[in-house]
């Protein structure tokens, strides 16, 4: 991965991007587009006044011909590049931290990670009958400094990848972190920390 | 207020026929497809550097930059047939 390096020892768990319903439902206005041609004739019969204008969406013209072939190809290569992000926007889980790469536009590239040592909280969020029946939601890991918070929108079964990220938090042993008196802190944590040794 | 009277609209007959008669309508296409393969060719080559740059994506990387390709070229040929 040219992003960033795996660690040794450092695995990828699970890697995984938007629902595919979310990438299809990004590719209806180009299909809308792609068909625009051949429903129009049929669209302007609806319409009596409009109707002699159908004659003149000819294919078998050449010149039509041509620019029938401009037009889908156009929306066919638009297609491809919002392919393209889709599949290069991608959530990363190792058993090290969490990576997101964010492709937000042509030349235009985030990639963050989070230490799973560091979160502090995951919530998901499924909102809706469609994403409540196709598994699609929101996942938010809070990293312990609550400087840095991840949200990964759209991703299939984030119960599943929530699951995942908290099998892979390393679990620290508890330390006595209150109001108590100084030295009655150390003296605990002290004591903690020997009794793990030994 | 117009002195004469107003003349119903008559929907053109064709549609090219608004073109100026100094510009033809099969030059005007023909300069439209060179733009249209100007544009494909300056995009295609962003968006395969991008698939080939960052080679997480390398499994479907050329099977996708396969299909554009031939989609594409289909599509070029079939606006070809019209100009040629």
């Amino acid at each position: 991965m040219k992003e960033f390096e795996l660690e040794s020892g450092e695995s990828v768990v699970r890697q995984t991007r938007k629902h595919w319903f979310l990438f299809l439902s990004e590719l209806v206005p180009y299909a809308i587009l792609a068909v625009l041609p051949f429903a129009l004739p049929k669209l302007l019969l609806l319409a009596p006044q409009a109707a002699p204008y159908t004659a003149q969406f000819n294919y078998g013209e050449p010149l039509l011909r041509a620019a029938l072939g401009i037009w889908l190809l156009l929306i066919c290569t638009s297609a491809w590049g919002t392919f393209t992000k889709y599949f290069l926007n991608a959530w990363i889980l190792t058993n090290d931290r969490v990576v997101t790469i964010k492709q937000r536009g042509f030349f235009r590239r985030e990639v963050s990670s989070l230490l799973l040592s560091r979160v502090q909280d995951v919530t998901t969020n499924v909102v809706g009958v469609i994403p409540s029946l196709l598994g699609i939601g929101n996942i938010k890991v809070q990293s312990a400094g609550a400087e840095i918070e991840f949200t990964m929108r759209g991703i299939p079964r984030p119960e599943e990848m929530r699951d995942l990220i908290l099998k892979y938090v390393p679990e620290e042993p508890k330390k006595l972190s209150s109001d108590l008196p100084r030295g009655m802190v150390e003296w605990y944590n002290g004591a903690h920390e020997r009794a793990i040794v030994d | 207020m117009p002195s004469q009277p107003l003349k119903p609209f008559t929907p053109p007959t064709g549609i090219f026929v608004q073109l100026p008669a100094s510009i033809s309508a099969h030059a005007m296409m023909t300069l439209l497809f060179y733009f249209a393969v100007v544009c494909w060719v300056v995009y295609t080559l962003i968006v395969i550097y991008h698939w080939l740059t960052y080679s997480h994506a390398s499994r479907i990387a050329f099977p996708a930059i396969i299909a554009h390709l031939a989609v594409s070229l289909a599509l070029m040929s079939y606006a070809l047939s019209g100009l040629l």
